[in-house]
Parts: C-alpha cells; sequence; structure tokens
C-alpha cells in the first residue's frame, strides 16, 4: 500500500514537472526560447548581446518564448515570470507566446519610466513586423538593440516618449520624389500663370458692369427649411505621455503592453 | 443724297479731319480748328442738299472675274477723282491717290444712321505706344518678336456695335446647405441642414455692347470692353473723318441673342449673390425672362493694329477711348521648358534641402 501510494505521489509529481516545463526554465537566464524559435547559434548570439546591454546598463534585457498559455493572462505571467526568477530589480522582459500568437512587455523598478507606453509601442513596431513573419531572430535582434538604446536615453534624463520618439531615419528616396513633385506643380502654376499673360483675349461671360446701379429688385425671397442630418464621430482621445503601472501578483508594479502578431 | 462727304475746310479748301486730341475738327493744311456744333449745322445743310442717285459706279464689271466684285464698290474721289475701291460695308475711309478722308454717306443715311458715337480719344501714337507696353512684362513671349516687330497695319476704326437695354425678370430657385459643427466630451458632431432658397424679382441692364461688324471677332470686341457711354454723343459724320468705318452687317435680332447670354448669366450671378448665410448653393431651377428693352446703334472707336510673325499674322485691338489694349501673343516653346524645368529643379531643391534640414533638427 505504502509503495502504491509513494509511486502515485512520484508519478504525479513527474506529472507535474513534465506538465510545466516553462517554470523549469534555467533560472535567472535573459534568453529562455521555450518555443524554439531560434537555434543554437543564433540562441548564443542573442544571450551575448542580452547579457552585454543587461552588464553595461545594470538592467535586466530579457526574452521569453513559451509554446502556449494554456489560458492564462499573457501580462499577468509576464510579470510573474519576471519577479520569480530572480532578476535585477530593474529590468524589462519580452515574453512571447507561440500558440497564442501574442506578445507582451513587462518593466521593472527602473525601467518602467524607461520604457513609456509610447515608447513602448514604437518599440514595438521596430520588431513586430520581423515577428510575424517569423524572422525571430533579426526581431530578437532589433528588440534588444533599442532597448540599449532607450536605456541610454532614459539615463540622460528624458526618456522616449509621446513626441520625443527615436528619430525616423531619414528616406531620401521619398523625400526626393515628393519635394521634386511639389516643385513640378508649383512650375506648371508659375509658367501657366506667365503664359495666361499672352493670352489677353477673352469673352465675356457676364455682363455686370453693364447693370443699372439700384435696379436689384427682389420681389419674392423665401429660404425654406426642408431637413437635417446629424452625423457624429467618435472623439480620439489625446494620450498623455508617460508609463502606466499595474500590479503584480506578488504585489509589485510593474509597467507593460501587449499585443497579437 | 451725298455718296461721298468730304469735309472741306472752309478757310483753305483742304479736306479736314477729326483730331481726337483737340475733340474738335482740325484743318491739316492750315491748321484751322472747329467746333463739332459747328459741324452739327453743317451736317444738317448737308442733307437738305438735293438728292442724288446712288451714282456710285459698278463700272470696272467687266473687268472683275464673276463673284469678285460681289462685296465690292467702287467711288469717285471728289477732290483728286481717283476711284476708290470699298466694301460694301465700309462707311469711312481714306482716298488711296490723294490720302483724304471721305465719308459714304450712303452707309449711314436712314435707317442705317448710328444713334450714337463715342469720338476717339486716343490717337495712333498713343495705340503703337500701347503695344509696346502689351509686349512688356512678358517672359514667355519671343525675344525676336519683340524685336523684328513692325506693325505691318495701324488703323483707327469706328467699329459698329448694338447696344441693349434690357430688364430681366427672374425667379430661381436654390438647394443651400449649412453646416453645423460641435463636440462633446465623446464626440464630434456635423449638422447638416438643407434649405429650398427661392428668389424672385427683376434687374434691369443698359447698354450691353455686341458688335454688329461680322469682320469683328466677338471675343477681340468683348475683351477691349468696356466703354464709357456716357461721353457718348450723338451721331454726326464729321467724327468719322479722318478714320475708318464700317456699318453693321450682323443685324439687331441676330447680336440680340449673344446679348441675352450675357444678361442672363449676370442675372443669374446677382441673384445668386443675394443667397447669403450658407454653404453651398446650388440653383435648381431658373426661369429668366427677358423683356426687350430699347435697341441703340453705336459706333465706337477701336484702333486695330496688325503684325506678323513667323507666318502668322496677329491682331491687337485697342480700345480708342479708354486705351486698354489686347491681342493674344504666341508663346516661346524654349523659355516656357526653361522655365519649367528650372523652376522645378529650383523649387525642388530647396525643398529636399528643406526637408532634410527639418529631419536633423
Amino acid at each position: 500500500m505504502i509503495k502504491k501510494c509513494t509511486s502515485i505521489l512520484m508519478l504525479l509529481l513527474l506529472c507535474l514537472t513534465m506538465a510545466l516545463p516553462v517554470f523549469a526554465a534555467k533560472t535567472g537566464s535573459r534568453l529562455v526560447d521555450n518555443a524554439d524559435y531560434l537555434t543554437d547559434a543564433e540562441e548564443a548570439v542573442l544571450r551575448n548581446q542580452l547579457d552585454e546591454i543587461s552588464a553595461r546598463q545594470e538592467m535586466d534585457v530579457v526574452v521569453v518564448t513559451i509554446p502556449a498559455l494554456y489560458g492564462e493572462d499573457i501580462t499577468a505571467f509576464a510579470d510573474d515570470y519576471y519577479d520569480e526568477n530572480s532578476y535585477r530589480e530593474d529590468g524589462i522582459l519580452l515574453l512571447i507566446s507561440d500558440f497564442d500568437r501574442q506578445w507582451a512587455i513587462s518593466t521593472a523598478g527602473a525601467a518602467i519610466p524607461a520604457f513609456t507606453d509610447a515608447g513602448q509601442e514604437y518599440l514595438v513596431s521596430q520588431f513586430i513586423d520581423s515577428l510575424s513573419d517569423g524572422q525571430y531572430s533579426a526581431a530578437f535582434e532589433t528588440y534588444a538593440e533599442l532597448c540599449d538604446e532607450f536605456l541610454s536615453q532614459a539615463k540622460s534624463g528624458t526618456p522616449y516618449d509621446r513626441g520625443a520618439l527615436p528619430k525616423e531615419p531619414f528616406h531620401a528616396i521619398s523625400s526626393l520624389l515628393i519635394s521634386f513633385g511639389i516643385g513640378l506643380l508649383a512650375a506648371l502654376i508659375t509658367t501657366g500663370v506667365m503664359k495666361g499673360k499672352l493670352k489677353t483675349v477673352h469673352a465675356q461671360a457676364a455682363a455686370a458692369q453693364y447693370v443699372q446701379p439700384g435696379s436689384l429688385n427682389i420681389t419674392e425671397a423665401r429660404d425654406m427649411f426642408l431637413f437635417r442630418q446629424v452625423h457624429r464621430q467618435k472623439r480620439e482621445t489625446q494620450k498623455s505621455g508617460g508609463s502606466s503601472t499595474h500590479m503584480s501578483s506578488s504585489g509589485r508594479s510593474h509597467g507593460g503592453s501587449k499585443g497579437s502578431f | 443724297m451725298a455718296v461721298l462727304q468730304e469735309y472741306k475746310c472752309p478757310c483753305c479748301g483742304g479736306a479736314i479731319a477729326f483730331d481726337s486730341g483737340a475733340q474738335k475738327m482740325v484743318c491739316p493744311y492750315c491748321d484751322t480748328e472747329f467746333e463739332m456744333e459747328v459741324l452739327a449745322a453743317y451736317d444738317t445743310a448737308l442733307k437738305e442738299e438735293p438728292t442724288e442717285e446712288m451714282n456710285w459706279e459698278n463700272s470696272g464689271g467687266s473687268q472683275w472675274q464673276e463673284g469678285e466684285a460681289e462685296g465690292l464698290c467702287t467711288y469717285v474721289c471728289k477732290s483728286c477723282g481717283g476711284e476708290i475701291v470699298a466694301e460694301e460695308t465700309t462707311a469711312a475711309t481714306a482716298c488711296p491717290y490723294c490720302g483724304n478722308p471721305v465719308v459714304l454717306m450712303g452707309r449711314l443715311a436712314g435707317s442705317l444712321k448710328p444713334d450714337l458715337v463715342i469720338p476717339f480719344k486716343l490717337d495712333k501714337k498713343a495705340a503703337k505706344a500701347a503695344l509696346k507696353e502689351h509686349f512688356s512684362g512678358k517672359r514667355l513671349l519671343p525675344k525676336i518678336f519683340k524685336d523684328e516687330n513692325h506693325i505691318d497695319e495701324i488703323k483707327g476704326i469706328y467699329v459698329p456695335f448694338w447696344l441693349f437695354d434690357a430688364s430681366a425678370d427672374a425667379r430661381i430657385r436654390y438647394r443651400a446647405i449649412r453646416v453645423r459643427k460641435w463636440s462633446d466630451h465623446h464626440f464630434d458632431y456635423t449638422e447638416t441642414s438643407h434649405f429650398s432658397v427661392t428668389r424672385g424679382g427683376t434687374l434691369a441692364f443698359s447698354n450691353v455692347p455686341v458688335d454688329g461688324s461680322a469682320k469683328m471677332t466677338d471675343d477681340l470686341m468683348e475683351s477691349i470692353e468696356p466703354f464709357d457711354l456716357s461721353e457718348a454723343v450723338d451721331f454726326q459724320t464729321a467724327y468719322l473723318a479722318g478714320y475708318l468705318a464700317d456699318k453693321y452687317d450682323v443685324d439687331s435680332e441676330q447680336s440680340m441673342q449673344r446679348a441675352n447670354e450675357r444678361i442672363r448669366k449676370s442675372t443669374e450671378d446677382a441673384f445668386a449673390a443675394t443667397v447669403q448665410g450658407y454653404m453651398t448653393v446650388m440653383p435648381e431651377a431658373s426661369g429668366i425672362r427677358l423683356q426687350k428693352g430699347s435697341v441703340k446703334y453705336a459706333l465706337l472707336p477701336v484702333w486695330l493694329l496688325n503684325t506678323s510673325w513667323n507666318g502668322q499674322s496677329y491682331t491687337f485691338a485697342m480700345n480708342g477711348q479708354t486705351g486698354k489694349m489686347v491681342g493674344d501673343l504666341p508663346v516661346d516653346k524654349a523659355a516656357y521648358n526653361r522655365w519649367l524645368f528650372g523652376l522645378t529643379g529650383a523649387i525642388g531643391m530647396v525643398l529636399y534641402a528643406a526637408s532634410w534640414l527639418l529631419w536633423l533638427l
């Protein structure tokens, strides 16, 4: 009987460890690729990059991928993962759930003001396309580089925020095309005016100058209201800058955002 | 009735002509000036002369090809006896041999007698100066056109015009829209109110001019408008001396068409201007009745200048009263392309540099 109980207990324990492989991942590691997105070589490169940035910025920059959420809320999962895996007080974690096609960012400590809501929106916009296309290595590399940039910017005292986001690269060709397009339009108008000066013979459409002064006599003037249409459109609420926060299950304050890819 | 009318100077017998500067008849030989009132009396005296047969001779008929003489008439100059060939519509011209101004009275008699005339106020010199001015400040005018330009012909001509008085009785219905916008905390509202607007009433026009000469293009004559008809005087043939003049060959019934179009448009404009306080106003139905007023026949002063360039002839017209000069000019294609590409390049470069600087900031 005792033997049976022990074996059942052993089985249960085994089941538990098997069912939660996510929690069994390497603790404290800055790259946890449980969804197996990256090759070993890619993993090594990215881990080095994350470690180097984390060491230099004195904040943890973490990437975690999981196969599925199994119904858990992705934000809570990300927050808890950060809290429970002995990372530093300050850091940022990017969580990707493969099955759910969802992503979440969780920030903690000094990383909360460094990654403002608008900043995170911008950060994600820079790698979401690579993520959707399955170019995970490129996406994570962009993420790591931008985290580095964001943290350096935050150290200067003014973190990237609404109205003060990183500069888009200068689009030389489209600027050139637009500039010369406007140039051509302006030149056509100017030369059109110059051409118009050469043509002075025009038939007169009206005879306004031959109206007898004061002869306009309006005897009937009726303005009849017919009907009215009201159209309403929802207002775009003006978002303010800064970082919004929430509590994780452990009672710690986190910043963050989530979405699908 | 005299067929040809020359005004002889009572002083020296020379042929006298109307002088636009002095606004009098002036003898070019002895410089004697004559008041127009005197000539009005002179006109009356002329009319009292015994009537003559219309003795213009179509004598050269056999020498003309079939149809060639149609529309041409010959007269004998009273001064030198030379033969003056004139078009059927010519009312005043000059003898090609002795240069004396002559007026063909038959063309201005009876129902053909104009009611009004605006005497020339500007002379040939002013017309030439105005043409020069007309060429200036036009960057796309071929330089060679300006440099080579010589005036082939310059003539002061009294152009026959019909002046229409009319009253327009209109009732126009519009669909008008008024838009009001406001917002609350959650929504932006746009309210579009539709109205049916009706305007009825009358509008009077006086002296709407339409040129009665088929030779003159309508748009050229409309381009030199307006003429100040307050300066018009009762017609006297003496004003025509020294200038060319045509009689009308498009009658008032035909010309009325054109006047009506313009009156209709102006009436619509004037009524539409009374519909105010709306964002858009679209006419839905328009009923305009024109009540015919009087029609006057007037001779109005026009300087015509002709020039040719590259095998093409260019006609310019100047209002002989106000000096307004019009006439289409050729475009220098090379200069046009230079300007077009030059401006595109310059503006494009500036904008590109500005966008780059803006990005740097």
